[in-house]
């Protein structure tokens, strides 16, 4: 890769089946056309995975990816990108975290690793530069990520490698299974730690020593200082200071509440009359430390350490936002120890916060609606704010324990399976239970877990522009007056515009989620926009395409109509681009978002259009793909009769 | 009298692990991104979060300098550097094994021993702290900061309300 700078210019193929490895050259093209991370993903597992494919069975892929800033100075270059098909979900899943292992595998001389085949028994795979090694995991498996984390260190000898692991959870199969990183930081959506699991493979661990060039040191030098100083000085350091810096995640708690978009009693209301029991500063009174991802200008994390009560000598990362409120204010519990408990015990077992407590306030709701009994439920009389039922269910699901085993399907399938009308309960979109936002509160969110391509989550195009009041005015900074009011971005409640909103916010990400950088910085505080990028990458890399803010915004939309296609590929089209009708017909029955419902069609008609989708069937346009240069995936969708037009 | 000695000093307990210093560093020293390659080092305890970042602290009466087989060490009593002659430097690692910090790194490309230099006076591990808990300073300044360091542990009185004068 003579010139070009970022990337490592290579990635390493690991079949488990055979035990065979290879390294291959990463294709120029992919670099401009796809940037990295999320977007070299989406190529890669169109072209490796055939559709209709057993996501636990050994055909699967799990990929392990990088983008050109991960390991370079900049702004949280740490990120990883863990994608494959989904076990929880049967469609494309990704899941991004932060800690220290990707810059790694780029210092080990690689942009990503893909991973197919299934081991005959337990193992783990140990990188170290060229070094690749299927090692025994015997003595790890069953144990916990905790556990795991210092096993391998002690395997190696090198307590500073870094490594993704699973836990029991993913051993088992258990649907919405995590990949663990840096003992805290989690890759938590759709069940990668599952795929994992099904693949015999207990860990990745990496150690690199081999540098990352810079195509054009003054240039990028001079770049960087103002990347840096933009998140470190003046007005976006006072607001990182009172928000992500200060507080870390825990500090939306308070801002969701102000706005009623803090999903409460299983997404029922948005308003949780204890939220300030569990918020940023109640969280302070049992911080032991700051610790931050590699290279980040914003460092949002912290250690908990419960040191009285029930749950004394609780160690853990987090609980970051989502925690707090699928282990919190969603089931009612006001109990910080427990919920940091909670958290833990997932952290440890490796399994989705998220997921897992949807799953348990999902049981609450359809017990105290009478729609099963105990004798439905293995014997378990579920109720609001049950501390000792959610760790009970914990430890069950995780061991696919009684009715562990079944909820360890994700909710939706235990639904399925237990009938009855429980169904109607399950707050999710395509299988995946929604992460801890509100549509009725906040209409563009609605739209955003309604198209999202892994379902019901806020990553991949919640829009904070038009969520706060104070933070109105940067969308007039950064996109003109015409285009804020198009979007009508002062009023949240307002369907308007929120079609194009969504899908200008859903390029963007793809883009932010491929080069790999951070959401906190890119979506808030919103430091960070295309024309930050753009320099940034050109500098770095010496890749002229990546330096033009058009070509990027295109590179973003070609990414996520890739992530699309690949769903119609699997046939999932227009009819799971839903929400749960407690979002669409139940009016919030409280604070600042009282009386509304989200408008679900209005919002989508208009994000179909930007999108290039059809329709009545959702499947994307071949207009729309032979624009973004996806003729081969235009092509393969019409010979399945999936092509939009 | 001279000004006083420049000094890199940390502000430890607030390190957060981010290894933007050990970016920077290499960066400027070798033109790449390779934390392996750095002259400063975060020692991270995950598990805690408990962060330690090491360096050379220029010793004034240095065991490296005092075990340098060849003289390619040596203390300048100018700046305050301990410097390090490539053209006398054998690469016996004697430094390594004697630096009481592990200030002194082995840089794996070269397999030659790599150290701090100050960056010539603008120490780039400084200017992209995100965290500002490396500083550049005149020893009489990092005396002061760590007196101040200490008055943080008395908490208590530092936080009682001042009485309003008007």
């Amino acid at each position: 890769m003579e010139g070009i700078g970022g990337y490592a210019g290579r990635y390493l193929e690991v079949d488990l089946t055979t035990g065979k490895h290879r390294v291959r050259d990463t294709p120029r093209a992919w670099m401009r056309d796809y940037v990295g991370g999320t977007g070299f993903a989406a190529r890669y597992l169109w072209d490796h995975l055939t559709p209709g494919i057993d996501p636990l069975g050994p055909e699967n892929v799990i990929f392990f990816g990088t983008g050109p800033v991960t390991g370079t100075l900049g702004h949280a270059t740490g990120r990883l990108v863990v994608a494959s098909k989904a076990p929880l979900t049967g469609i494309w899943g990704e899941s991004h975290v932060g800690g220290q292992l990707a810059p790694e595998i780029k210092y080990a001389g690689y942009d990503f690793i893909a991973i197919t085949g299934r081991a005959e028994r337990p193992v783990y795979l140990w990188i170290d530069d060229d070094h690749v090694e299927i090692r025994d995991a015997s003595h790890m498996w069953g144990k916990t990520t905790r556990e795991t984390f210092k096993l391998i260190w002690e395997d190696v000898g090198d307590d500073s490698v870094q490594s993704a692991v699973i836990g029991p959870a993913g051993e088992r199969l258990v649907r919405f299974a995590n990949v663990m990183v840096d003992f805290y930081d989690a890759a938590g959506r759709t069940g990668m730690g599952a795929v994992m699991g099904s693949k015999n493979l207990k860990a990745v661990a990496v150690r690199g020593s081999r540098g990352i060039k810079v195509a054009n040191f003054e240039e990028f030098y001079e770049v960087i200082q103002r990347i840096y100083a933009k998140a470190t000085t003046g007005e976006w350091r006072e607001i990182a200071n009172d928000t992500i810096r200060g507080y870390g995640t825990p500090y939306l708690i308070d801002v969701m509440y102000s706005i009623g978009r803090l999903p409460t009693k299983n997404h029922w209301t948005g308003v949780f009359p204890e939220a300030e029991k569990i918020n940023g500063e109640a969280l302070k009174a049992v911080r032991i430390s700051h610790k931050s991802c590699f290279s980040c200008f914003l460092q949002c994390k912290y250690v908990h350490h419960v040191d009285s009560g029930r749950f004394a000598c609780t160690l853990t990362g987090g609980p970051e936002y989502e925690a707090l409120v699928s282990l919190g204010t969603n089931v009612m519990i006001s109990d910080l120890g427990a919920i940091i408990h909670a958290n833990n015990l997932c952290n440890e077992y490796g399994m989705d916060v998220i997921t897992a407590g949807k799953i348990i306030s999902w049981l609450m709701e359809v017990y105290e609606r009478g729609l099963v009994t105990e004798e439905d439920i293995g014997g378990l009389r579920p109720k609001w704010g049950d501390v000792d039922l959610v760790i009970d269910l914990l430890h069950k699901m995780a061991r696919r324990e009684g009715i562990g085993d079944l909820l360890a399907e994700g909710a939706l399938r235990a639904a399925r399976k237990i009938g009855k009308g429980t169904e109607r309960y399950v707050i999710h979109v395509k299988g995946l239970e929604a992460s801890a936002q509100d549509g009725r509160s906040h209409k563009s969110i609605g739209l955003a877990h309604a198209v999202n391509v892994r379902g019901a989550d806020h990553l991949r195009g919640l829009c904070t522009y038009d969520e706060l009041p104070w933070a109105v005015k940067y969308a007039y900074e950064r996109f003109g007056e015409e285009e804020a009011k198009r979007m009508v971005i002062d009023d949240r409640l307002d369907p308007t515009g929120k079609g194009y909103l969504t899908w200008l916010t859903e390029n963007f990400y793809s883009i932010v989620d491929s080069m790999i950088t951070c959401k906190y910085g890119a979506m808030w505080p919103m430091i960070y926009y295309y024309d930050d990028f753009a320099p940034w990458l050109k500098a770095l890399t010496g890749i002229e395409e990546l330096g033009s803010e058009r070509r990027l915004a295109l590179a973003g939309e070609r990414i996520y109509m890739l992530r699309r296609a690949f769903n119609a590929r699997e046939g999932v089209g227009k009819e799971a681009d839903t929400l749960n009708p407690r979002f669409t017909e139940e009016p919030m029955p409280e604070g600042p978002g009282k009386g509304q419902v989200v408008e679900l069609e209005v919002m989508l008609r208009e994000y179909y259009e930007y999108r290039g989708l059809d329709w009545e069937t959702g499947w994307p346009k071949r207009s729309k793909l032979e624009q973004l240069g996806l003729t081969d995936v235009a092509e393969e969708l019409a010979s399945l009769g999936r092509l939009g037009e | 009298m001279a000004a006083p000695r420049m000094m890199l000093v940390a502000d430890f307990e607030r390190c957060t692990g981010c290894r933007t210093c050990e970016l920077a560093c290499a960066l400027w020293h070798e033109r790449e991104f390779n934390p392996k390659r750095s002259r400063i080092a975060v020692l991270r305890d995950p598990e805690r979060g408990v962060n330690v970042p090491v360096f050379c602290v220029q010793c004034e009466d240095a065991p490296c300098v005092a075990s340098c087989p060849t003289g390619a060490l040596q203390k300048d009593r100018d700046s305050g550097l301990v410097t390090l002659n490539y053209d006398l430097c054998i690469g016996c690692k004697t430094c390594v094994s004697v630096c009481p910090f592990g200030g002194i790194v082995v840089d794996p490309v070269s397999n030659k021993v790599i150290k701090c230099d100050l960056c010539g006076g603008d120490p780039q591990c400084v200017r992209f702290c995100p965290e500002e808990i490396l500083h550049y300073v005149p020893v009489t300044v990092a005396n002061l900061m760590r007196r101040k360091k200490s008055l943080e542990r008395i908490p208590k009185l530092l936080e009682l309300a001042l009485p309003r004068v008007v």
